[in-house]
Protein backbone atom coordinates (compact mmCIF):
# COMPACT_ATOMS: atom_id res chain seq x y z
CA UNK A 1 0.00 0.00 0.00
CA UNK A 2 2.99 2.41 0.92
CA UNK A 3 4.18 1.88 -2.83
CA UNK A 4 0.81 2.53 -4.60
CA UNK A 5 0.25 5.95 -2.15
CA UNK A 6 3.57 7.08 -3.26
CA UNK A 7 2.98 6.09 -7.25
CA UNK A 8 0.04 8.06 -6.92
CA UNK A 9 1.29 10.98 -4.62
CA UNK A 10 3.99 11.63 -7.49
CA UNK A 11 4.20 15.15 -8.53
CA UNK A 12 3.39 13.97 -11.92
CA UNK A 13 0.13 11.83 -11.00
CA UNK A 14 -0.56 14.88 -8.67
CA UNK A 15 -0.18 17.36 -11.98
CA UNK A 16 -2.27 15.07 -13.61
CA UNK A 17 -5.17 15.31 -11.42
CA UNK A 18 -4.89 18.71 -10.74
CA UNK A 19 -4.15 20.38 -13.98
CA UNK A 20 -6.50 22.32 -15.67
CA UNK A 21 -4.33 21.57 -19.45
CA UNK A 22 -6.03 19.44 -21.89
CA UNK A 23 -3.34 17.07 -21.14
CA UNK A 24 -4.72 16.47 -17.48
CA UNK A 25 -7.11 13.85 -16.51
CA UNK A 26 -9.79 14.04 -18.71
CA UNK A 27 -7.87 14.84 -21.88
CA UNK A 28 -5.97 11.06 -20.89
CA UNK A 29 -10.07 9.76 -20.32
CA UNK A 30 -11.05 11.53 -23.51
CA UNK A 31 -7.64 9.24 -25.23
CA UNK A 32 -8.98 6.16 -23.42
CA UNK A 33 -12.70 6.68 -25.05
CA UNK A 34 -11.06 6.89 -28.88
CA UNK A 35 -8.70 4.40 -27.98
CA UNK A 36 -11.97 2.12 -26.66
CA UNK A 37 -13.94 3.52 -29.80
CA UNK A 38 -11.53 2.32 -32.50
CA UNK A 39 -10.50 -1.34 -30.54
CA UNK A 40 -14.36 -2.29 -29.46
CA UNK A 41 -15.93 -0.22 -32.36
CA UNK A 42 -13.98 -2.55 -35.41
CA UNK A 43 -14.37 -5.35 -33.69
CA UNK A 44 -17.69 -5.16 -33.54
CA UNK A 45 -17.66 -4.54 -37.19
CA UNK A 46 -15.70 -7.87 -37.66
CA UNK A 47 -18.23 -10.23 -35.07
CA UNK A 48 -21.44 -8.57 -36.29
CA UNK A 49 -20.18 -9.09 -40.17
CA UNK A 50 -19.27 -12.70 -39.01
CA UNK A 51 -22.76 -13.18 -37.74
CA UNK A 52 -24.47 -12.09 -40.51
CA UNK A 53 -24.53 -8.11 -40.77
CA UNK A 54 -23.77 -6.53 -43.73
CA UNK A 55 -23.56 -10.15 -45.81
CA UNK A 56 -22.20 -8.55 -49.36
CA UNK A 57 -18.72 -7.18 -47.08
CA UNK A 58 -15.70 -9.78 -47.73
CA UNK A 59 -13.95 -10.98 -44.51
CA UNK A 60 -10.59 -11.16 -46.00
CA UNK A 61 -9.91 -7.88 -46.93
CA UNK A 62 -11.07 -6.59 -43.32
CA UNK A 63 -7.78 -7.88 -41.81
CA UNK A 64 -6.44 -4.81 -42.58
CA UNK A 65 -8.07 -2.91 -39.68
CA UNK A 66 -7.42 -5.44 -37.46
CA UNK A 67 -3.81 -3.20 -36.85
CA UNK A 68 -5.70 -0.27 -36.47
CA UNK A 69 -7.68 -2.50 -33.87
CA UNK A 70 -4.23 -2.72 -32.00
CA UNK A 71 -3.51 0.88 -32.71
CA UNK A 72 -6.82 1.54 -30.29
CA UNK A 73 -5.40 -1.24 -27.78
CA UNK A 74 -1.84 0.64 -27.25
CA UNK A 75 -3.66 3.70 -26.67
CA UNK A 76 -5.54 2.29 -24.11
CA UNK A 77 -2.72 0.50 -22.06
CA UNK A 78 -1.05 3.48 -22.04
CA UNK A 79 -3.75 6.04 -21.30
CA UNK A 80 -5.17 2.98 -18.95
CA UNK A 81 -1.81 2.86 -16.94
CA UNK A 82 -1.71 6.30 -16.46
CA UNK A 83 -4.98 6.73 -15.17
CA UNK A 84 -4.05 3.64 -12.69
CA UNK A 85 -1.60 5.54 -11.54
CA UNK A 86 -3.46 8.84 -10.08
CA UNK A 87 -5.76 6.52 -8.46
CA UNK A 88 -3.96 3.63 -7.43
CA UNK A 89 -4.98 3.07 -3.69
CA UNK A 90 -8.42 2.69 -4.74
CA UNK A 91 -8.20 0.92 -8.26
CA UNK A 92 -5.48 -1.81 -7.60
CA UNK A 93 -8.00 -2.52 -4.49
CA UNK A 94 -10.84 -2.84 -6.42
CA UNK A 95 -12.01 -6.54 -7.50
CA UNK A 96 -13.95 -4.42 -10.60
CA UNK A 97 -10.53 -3.48 -11.60
CA UNK A 98 -9.44 -7.21 -11.69
CA UNK A 99 -12.89 -8.33 -13.78
CA UNK A 100 -12.03 -5.74 -16.07
CA UNK A 101 -9.04 -6.87 -16.91
CA UNK A 102 -9.61 -10.46 -17.17
CA UNK A 103 -12.55 -9.24 -20.20
CA UNK A 104 -9.57 -7.74 -21.95
CA UNK A 105 -7.38 -10.75 -21.63
CA UNK A 106 -9.93 -13.00 -22.09
CA UNK A 107 -10.97 -10.42 -25.41
CA UNK A 108 -7.45 -10.56 -26.56
CA UNK A 109 -7.00 -14.11 -26.39
CA UNK A 110 -10.60 -14.78 -28.78
CA UNK A 111 -9.04 -12.09 -31.05
CA UNK A 112 -6.06 -14.78 -31.36
CA UNK A 113 -7.90 -17.53 -32.10
CA UNK A 114 -10.63 -15.84 -34.77
CA UNK A 115 -8.00 -14.63 -36.65
CA UNK A 116 -5.84 -18.15 -36.59
CA UNK A 117 -9.61 -20.05 -37.02
CA UNK A 118 -11.45 -17.42 -39.97
CA UNK A 119 -8.99 -14.72 -41.27
CA UNK A 120 -6.41 -18.02 -41.79
CA UNK A 121 -9.05 -19.74 -43.49
CA UNK A 122 -8.06 -19.33 -47.35
CA UNK A 123 -11.54 -20.33 -48.12
CA UNK A 124 -12.92 -17.39 -45.44
CA UNK A 125 -14.93 -15.65 -48.41
CA UNK A 126 -16.00 -18.49 -50.66
CA UNK A 127 -17.54 -20.62 -47.88
CA UNK A 128 -20.11 -20.35 -45.07
CA UNK A 129 -18.56 -20.11 -41.68
CA UNK A 130 -18.73 -22.31 -39.71
CA UNK A 131 -20.30 -22.53 -36.29
CA UNK A 132 -16.95 -22.41 -34.20
CA UNK A 133 -16.52 -18.68 -36.21
CA UNK A 134 -20.17 -17.24 -35.43
CA UNK A 135 -19.69 -18.81 -31.08
CA UNK A 136 -16.12 -16.57 -31.27
CA UNK A 137 -18.38 -13.73 -32.51
CA UNK A 138 -20.33 -13.74 -30.15
CA UNK A 139 -17.54 -14.48 -27.07
CA UNK A 140 -16.07 -11.23 -28.43
CA UNK A 141 -18.93 -9.10 -28.07
CA UNK A 142 -19.62 -10.35 -24.90
CA UNK A 143 -15.68 -10.03 -23.72
CA UNK A 144 -16.06 -6.40 -24.85
CA UNK A 145 -19.55 -5.36 -23.68
CA UNK A 146 -17.93 -7.25 -19.99
CA UNK A 147 -15.06 -5.04 -20.29
CA UNK A 148 -17.39 -1.73 -20.83
CA UNK A 149 -19.66 -2.50 -17.94
CA UNK A 150 -16.73 -3.21 -15.49
CA UNK A 151 -14.96 -0.17 -16.85
CA UNK A 152 -18.15 1.93 -16.61
CA UNK A 153 -18.87 0.56 -13.08
CA UNK A 154 -15.34 1.75 -12.21
CA UNK A 155 -16.04 5.44 -12.55
CA UNK A 156 -18.81 5.01 -9.61
CA UNK A 157 -16.90 3.22 -7.45
CA UNK A 158 -13.60 5.59 -7.24
CA UNK A 159 -14.59 7.73 -4.92
CA UNK A 160 -15.82 4.96 -2.55
CA UNK B 1 -25.45 36.25 -28.72
CA UNK B 2 -26.64 34.07 -25.68
CA UNK B 3 -27.98 30.76 -25.72
CA UNK B 4 -31.07 31.89 -25.27
CA UNK B 5 -30.99 33.82 -28.18
CA UNK B 6 -29.87 30.38 -30.03
CA UNK B 7 -32.99 28.97 -28.57
CA UNK B 8 -35.29 31.36 -30.15
CA UNK B 9 -33.20 31.54 -33.21
CA UNK B 10 -33.41 28.12 -33.84
CA UNK B 11 -37.10 26.96 -32.71
CA UNK B 12 -38.03 27.95 -35.61
CA UNK B 13 -36.59 25.36 -37.82
CA UNK B 14 -38.68 22.49 -36.30
CA UNK B 15 -41.71 23.88 -37.25
CA UNK B 16 -41.34 26.17 -40.40
CA UNK B 17 -38.18 23.80 -41.95
CA UNK B 18 -40.36 20.42 -41.28
CA UNK B 19 -43.63 22.19 -42.55
CA UNK B 20 -41.48 22.64 -45.89
CA UNK B 21 -40.55 19.31 -45.74
CA UNK B 22 -44.25 17.90 -44.60
CA UNK B 23 -45.70 19.94 -47.29
CA UNK B 24 -42.97 18.99 -50.15
CA UNK B 25 -43.55 14.97 -49.40
CA UNK B 26 -47.19 15.26 -49.66
CA UNK B 27 -46.28 16.98 -53.30
CA UNK B 28 -44.13 14.33 -53.96
CA UNK B 29 -46.01 11.81 -53.37
CA UNK B 30 -49.31 13.24 -55.37
CA UNK B 31 -47.56 14.73 -58.00
CA UNK B 32 -45.39 11.12 -58.36
CA UNK B 33 -41.47 12.99 -58.40
CA UNK B 34 -38.87 11.10 -56.99
CA UNK B 35 -36.32 13.58 -57.03
CA UNK B 36 -38.60 15.90 -54.83
CA UNK B 37 -39.35 12.85 -52.61
CA UNK B 38 -35.73 12.17 -51.79
CA UNK B 39 -35.11 16.46 -51.35
CA UNK B 40 -38.06 16.30 -48.81
CA UNK B 41 -36.83 13.33 -47.08
CA UNK B 42 -33.23 15.25 -46.78
CA UNK B 43 -35.15 18.35 -45.29
CA UNK B 44 -37.28 16.34 -42.99
CA UNK B 45 -33.70 14.38 -42.09
CA UNK B 46 -31.82 17.46 -41.68
CA UNK B 47 -34.97 18.78 -39.61
CA UNK B 48 -34.44 16.56 -37.65
CA UNK B 49 -30.61 17.08 -36.10
CA UNK B 50 -31.33 20.92 -35.84
CA UNK B 51 -34.28 20.59 -33.22
CA UNK B 52 -32.01 18.65 -31.29
CA UNK B 53 -29.80 21.67 -30.73
CA UNK B 54 -33.55 23.80 -30.52
CA UNK B 55 -34.46 21.30 -27.82
CA UNK B 56 -30.95 21.34 -25.59
CA UNK B 57 -30.86 24.84 -25.60
CA UNK B 58 -34.35 25.38 -23.97
CA UNK B 59 -32.54 24.88 -20.59
CA UNK B 60 -31.67 27.70 -20.80
CA UNK B 61 -33.85 29.98 -22.35
CA UNK B 62 -36.30 28.06 -19.39
CA UNK B 63 -33.88 29.96 -16.88
CA UNK B 64 -33.83 33.15 -18.24
CA UNK B 65 -37.82 32.76 -18.84
CA UNK B 66 -38.69 31.34 -15.34
CA UNK B 67 -36.37 34.91 -13.34
CA UNK B 68 -38.77 37.27 -15.31
CA UNK B 69 -41.41 39.19 -13.23
CA UNK B 70 -44.08 37.55 -15.25
CA UNK B 71 -42.93 34.23 -15.97
CA UNK B 72 -45.13 31.40 -14.98
CA UNK B 73 -43.60 27.90 -14.05
CA UNK B 74 -46.59 26.47 -15.33
CA UNK B 75 -46.71 27.94 -18.53
CA UNK B 76 -43.40 27.13 -19.49
CA UNK B 77 -43.60 23.73 -18.29
CA UNK B 78 -46.78 23.00 -20.30
CA UNK B 79 -44.24 24.41 -23.22
CA UNK B 80 -41.56 22.22 -22.30
CA UNK B 81 -43.52 18.50 -22.20
CA UNK B 82 -45.05 19.77 -25.26
CA UNK B 83 -41.58 20.00 -27.01
CA UNK B 84 -40.59 16.49 -25.27
CA UNK B 85 -43.30 14.98 -27.19
CA UNK B 86 -43.12 16.80 -30.77
CA UNK B 87 -38.92 16.38 -30.13
CA UNK B 88 -39.56 12.37 -29.79
CA UNK B 89 -42.01 12.20 -32.61
CA UNK B 90 -39.53 14.00 -34.81
CA UNK B 91 -36.67 12.09 -33.98
CA UNK B 92 -38.66 8.77 -34.77
CA UNK B 93 -39.31 10.75 -38.21
CA UNK B 94 -35.58 11.36 -38.55
CA UNK B 95 -34.93 7.69 -38.20
CA UNK B 96 -37.55 6.29 -40.58
CA UNK B 97 -36.08 9.20 -43.07
CA UNK B 98 -32.43 8.08 -42.43
CA UNK B 99 -33.01 4.36 -43.83
CA UNK B 100 -35.05 5.63 -46.74
CA UNK B 101 -32.64 7.78 -47.93
CA UNK B 102 -29.90 4.77 -46.95
CA UNK B 103 -32.09 2.15 -49.16
CA UNK B 104 -32.86 4.33 -51.67
CA UNK B 105 -29.27 3.64 -53.30
CA UNK B 106 -30.41 0.16 -54.21
CA UNK B 107 -34.50 0.35 -54.22
CA UNK B 108 -33.52 4.03 -56.59
CA UNK B 109 -37.00 5.41 -54.31
CA UNK B 110 -38.39 5.21 -51.25
CA UNK B 111 -40.48 1.40 -50.29
CA UNK B 112 -44.09 1.12 -49.66
CA UNK B 113 -44.07 0.47 -46.11
CA UNK B 114 -41.28 3.18 -44.98
CA UNK B 115 -43.35 5.73 -47.22
CA UNK B 116 -46.73 5.22 -45.25
CA UNK B 117 -44.37 5.30 -42.33
CA UNK B 118 -42.92 8.33 -42.76
CA UNK B 119 -45.56 9.93 -43.69
CA UNK B 120 -47.52 9.00 -40.37
CA UNK B 121 -45.13 10.04 -38.11
CA UNK B 122 -44.23 13.24 -40.07
CA UNK B 123 -47.98 14.51 -39.58
CA UNK B 124 -47.99 13.90 -36.78
CA UNK B 125 -45.04 15.77 -35.72
CA UNK B 126 -46.27 18.68 -37.07
CA UNK B 127 -49.78 18.76 -35.27
CA UNK B 128 -47.33 17.86 -31.83
CA UNK B 129 -44.72 20.43 -33.01
CA UNK B 130 -47.26 23.17 -34.12
CA UNK B 131 -48.85 22.75 -30.77
CA UNK B 132 -45.24 23.25 -28.90
CA UNK B 133 -44.24 26.11 -30.65
CA UNK B 134 -47.58 27.62 -29.92
CA UNK B 135 -47.17 27.33 -26.18
CA UNK B 136 -43.45 28.62 -26.41
CA UNK B 137 -44.99 31.46 -28.83
CA UNK B 138 -47.26 32.71 -26.00
CA UNK B 139 -44.72 32.56 -23.63
CA UNK B 140 -43.50 35.98 -24.56
CA UNK B 141 -46.38 36.93 -26.32
CA UNK B 142 -49.70 37.57 -23.92
CA UNK B 143 -51.61 39.15 -27.34
CA UNK B 144 -52.19 35.31 -28.81
CA UNK B 145 -52.50 34.18 -25.38
CA UNK B 146 -55.41 31.15 -25.01
CA UNK B 147 -54.16 27.69 -25.27
CA UNK B 148 -51.34 28.42 -23.24
CA UNK B 149 -54.00 29.86 -19.89
CA UNK B 150 -55.79 26.93 -20.04
CA UNK B 151 -53.09 24.43 -20.10
CA UNK B 152 -51.44 26.35 -17.02
CA UNK B 153 -54.60 26.87 -14.82
CA UNK B 154 -55.86 23.12 -15.50
CA UNK B 155 -52.25 22.16 -14.04
CA UNK B 156 -52.39 24.85 -11.46
CA UNK B 157 -55.67 23.58 -10.58
CA UNK B 158 -54.38 19.74 -9.74
CA UNK B 159 -54.08 19.22 -6.12
CA UNK B 160 -50.46 18.43 -4.13
CA UNK B 161 -47.08 18.32 -5.99
CA UNK B 162 -47.67 18.51 -9.62
CA UNK B 163 -44.46 17.04 -11.99
CA UNK B 164 -44.02 17.37 -15.39
CA UNK B 165 -42.76 14.24 -17.37
CA UNK B 166 -39.60 15.17 -17.39
CA UNK B 167 -39.27 15.68 -13.61
CA UNK B 168 -40.86 12.60 -12.95
CA UNK B 169 -37.76 11.17 -15.13
CA UNK B 170 -35.46 13.17 -13.47
CA UNK B 171 -36.90 12.04 -9.85
CA UNK B 172 -37.29 8.31 -10.82
CA UNK B 173 -33.56 8.23 -12.28
CA UNK B 174 -32.46 10.23 -8.56
CA UNK B 175 -34.12 7.44 -6.70
CA UNK B 176 -32.90 4.33 -8.58
CA UNK B 177 -29.19 4.52 -8.87
CA UNK B 178 -28.96 1.47 -11.36
CA UNK B 179 -30.44 4.21 -13.93
CA UNK B 180 -27.76 6.44 -14.79
CA UNK B 181 -24.74 3.86 -14.86
CA UNK B 182 -26.98 1.46 -17.19
CA UNK B 183 -27.67 4.49 -19.70
CA UNK B 184 -23.81 5.41 -19.32
CA UNK B 185 -22.66 1.68 -20.51
CA UNK B 186 -25.17 1.54 -23.11
CA UNK B 187 -23.85 5.16 -24.13
CA UNK B 188 -20.52 4.09 -24.50
CA UNK B 189 -21.73 0.94 -26.30
CA UNK B 190 -23.77 2.81 -28.76
CA UNK B 191 -20.12 5.23 -29.14
CA UNK B 192 -18.19 1.96 -30.25
CA UNK B 193 -20.68 0.87 -32.63
CA UNK B 194 -21.03 4.24 -34.02
CA UNK B 195 -17.51 5.35 -34.38
CA UNK B 196 -16.33 1.60 -35.48
CA UNK B 197 -18.67 1.88 -38.04
CA UNK B 198 -17.83 5.36 -38.76
CA UNK B 199 -14.17 4.28 -38.82
CA UNK B 200 -14.06 1.37 -41.69
CA UNK B 201 -16.45 3.22 -43.95
CA UNK B 202 -14.26 6.52 -43.65
CA UNK B 203 -11.45 4.86 -43.99
CA UNK B 204 -12.15 2.73 -46.76
CA UNK B 205 -12.93 5.66 -48.33
CA UNK B 206 -9.61 7.29 -48.09
CA UNK B 207 -7.75 4.65 -49.13
CA UNK B 208 -7.59 1.96 -46.77
CA UNK B 209 -8.25 -2.24 -47.33
CA UNK B 210 -9.16 -0.87 -50.93
CA UNK B 211 -10.42 -5.20 -51.99
CA UNK B 212 -13.13 -3.96 -49.84
CA UNK B 213 -16.04 -3.35 -52.39
CA UNK B 214 -17.63 0.26 -52.26
CA UNK B 215 -21.10 -0.95 -52.21
CA UNK B 216 -20.52 -3.48 -49.54
CA UNK B 217 -18.96 -0.69 -47.20
CA UNK B 218 -22.06 1.09 -47.56
CA UNK B 219 -23.97 -1.80 -46.22
CA UNK B 220 -22.14 -0.76 -42.71
CA UNK B 221 -23.90 2.67 -42.27
CA UNK B 222 -27.18 1.38 -40.56
CA UNK B 223 -24.96 0.03 -37.54
CA UNK B 224 -23.38 4.31 -37.10
CA UNK B 225 -27.37 4.25 -37.19
CA UNK B 226 -27.81 1.79 -34.37
CA UNK B 227 -25.11 3.61 -32.45
CA UNK B 228 -26.36 6.25 -32.64
CA UNK B 229 -29.78 6.11 -32.01
CA UNK B 230 -28.92 4.32 -29.16
CA UNK B 231 -26.88 7.50 -27.84
CA UNK B 232 -30.00 9.77 -28.75
CA UNK B 233 -31.96 7.91 -26.49
CA UNK B 234 -29.44 7.26 -23.58
CA UNK B 235 -27.85 11.05 -24.07
CA UNK B 236 -32.15 12.31 -23.92
CA UNK B 237 -32.43 9.98 -20.70
CA UNK B 238 -29.74 12.49 -19.27
CA UNK B 239 -30.39 15.55 -20.38
CA UNK B 240 -34.04 15.43 -18.74
CA UNK B 241 -33.03 13.91 -15.95
CA UNK B 242 -30.59 16.90 -15.25
CA UNK B 243 -31.03 19.42 -18.01
CA UNK B 244 -29.24 21.98 -15.40
CA UNK B 245 -25.77 19.69 -15.85
CA UNK B 246 -25.88 20.27 -19.88
CA UNK B 247 -26.01 24.22 -20.23
CA UNK B 248 -22.02 25.28 -21.27
CA UNK B 249 -20.46 25.93 -24.72
CA UNK B 250 -18.63 22.42 -24.76
CA UNK B 251 -22.03 20.62 -24.54
CA UNK B 252 -23.72 23.20 -27.45
CA UNK B 253 -20.51 22.29 -29.15
CA UNK B 254 -21.20 18.71 -28.92
CA UNK B 255 -24.51 19.34 -30.22
CA UNK B 256 -23.64 21.13 -32.92
CA UNK B 257 -20.92 18.49 -34.23
CA UNK B 258 -23.84 16.12 -34.08
CA UNK B 259 -26.04 18.30 -36.34
CA UNK B 260 -23.20 18.48 -38.47
CA UNK B 261 -22.34 14.89 -38.68
CA UNK B 262 -25.69 14.47 -40.07
CA UNK B 263 -24.87 16.98 -42.22
CA UNK B 264 -21.90 14.78 -43.58
CA UNK B 265 -23.85 11.67 -43.65
CA UNK B 266 -26.49 12.51 -45.91
CA UNK B 267 -23.59 13.94 -47.99
CA UNK B 268 -22.63 10.14 -48.20
CA UNK B 269 -26.19 9.19 -49.01
CA UNK B 270 -27.02 11.58 -51.91
CA UNK B 271 -23.66 11.47 -53.42
CA UNK B 272 -22.96 8.82 -55.20
CA UNK B 273 -18.91 10.26 -55.71
CA UNK B 274 -18.06 7.80 -52.79
CA UNK B 275 -19.77 4.85 -54.19
CA UNK B 276 -19.39 4.41 -57.89
CA UNK B 277 -15.56 4.96 -58.36
CA UNK B 278 -14.15 2.25 -60.62
CA UNK B 279 -11.06 0.25 -59.18
CA UNK B 280 -7.92 2.08 -60.11
CA UNK B 281 -9.80 5.39 -60.13
CA UNK B 282 -8.89 7.87 -57.84
CA UNK B 283 -11.60 9.07 -54.85
CA UNK B 284 -13.18 12.20 -55.67
CA UNK B 285 -11.97 14.86 -53.68
CA UNK B 286 -15.46 15.80 -52.06
CA UNK B 287 -15.75 11.77 -51.08
CA UNK B 288 -12.08 12.48 -49.12
CA UNK B 289 -13.07 15.47 -47.33
CA UNK B 290 -16.52 14.44 -46.49
CA UNK B 291 -14.74 11.06 -45.15
CA UNK B 292 -11.55 13.13 -43.29
CA UNK B 293 -14.23 15.89 -41.75
CA UNK B 294 -16.57 12.53 -40.50
CA UNK B 295 -13.21 11.05 -38.56
CA UNK B 296 -12.89 14.92 -37.10
CA UNK B 297 -16.36 15.32 -36.02
CA UNK B 298 -16.73 12.17 -34.28
CA UNK B 299 -13.50 12.73 -32.50
CA UNK B 300 -14.95 15.82 -31.54
CA UNK B 301 -18.08 14.75 -30.37
CA UNK B 302 -16.18 12.03 -27.94
CA UNK B 303 -14.03 14.83 -26.88
CA UNK B 304 -16.34 17.41 -25.95
CA UNK B 305 -18.64 14.30 -24.31
CA UNK B 306 -15.49 13.15 -21.83
CA UNK B 307 -14.68 16.33 -21.34
CA UNK B 308 -17.79 17.56 -20.11
CA UNK B 309 -17.35 16.95 -16.62
CA UNK B 310 -13.70 18.60 -16.63
CA UNK B 311 -14.70 22.07 -18.29
CA UNK B 312 -18.47 21.97 -17.84
CA UNK B 313 -20.65 21.23 -14.60
CA UNK B 314 -21.69 17.95 -15.19
CA UNK B 315 -21.09 14.71 -14.13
Amino acid sequence: MHLLLRIEQSGICQWIRSTDSIFGYYGILTVHAIGMGIAVGINACVNLRILGFAPALPLAPMEKFLSLLWLGFWMNAVSGTILLATDATHKLVNPDFYVKMLFIALALANLQLLKAHVFRDPQIDTKPLSTKARVLAVTSLACWLGAIIAGRLLAYQAAM
Amino acid sequence: MNVVHLHLLLNHIPTVGFGIGVALFVGALVAKSRDVKRAALSILFLTGAVTILAYVTGSDAKAAVASTPDGSTAQIDAHETAALVAFAFMQATAFFTWLGLWAWRRLGDLAGWNRATILILAVVTFGLMARAANLGGELRHPEIRGVLDSVASAADGVPGERLTAARSWGKYVEEHSWVWPTCEILHFVGLCLLFGAALVVDLRILGVAKQLPLAAVYQLLPLGLLGFTLNLVTGMAFFVATPQQYTGFLFLLKMGLVALAAINVLYFMLADGAWTVAEGDHMPIGARLAAVSAILIWVGVLFCGRMLPALGNSF
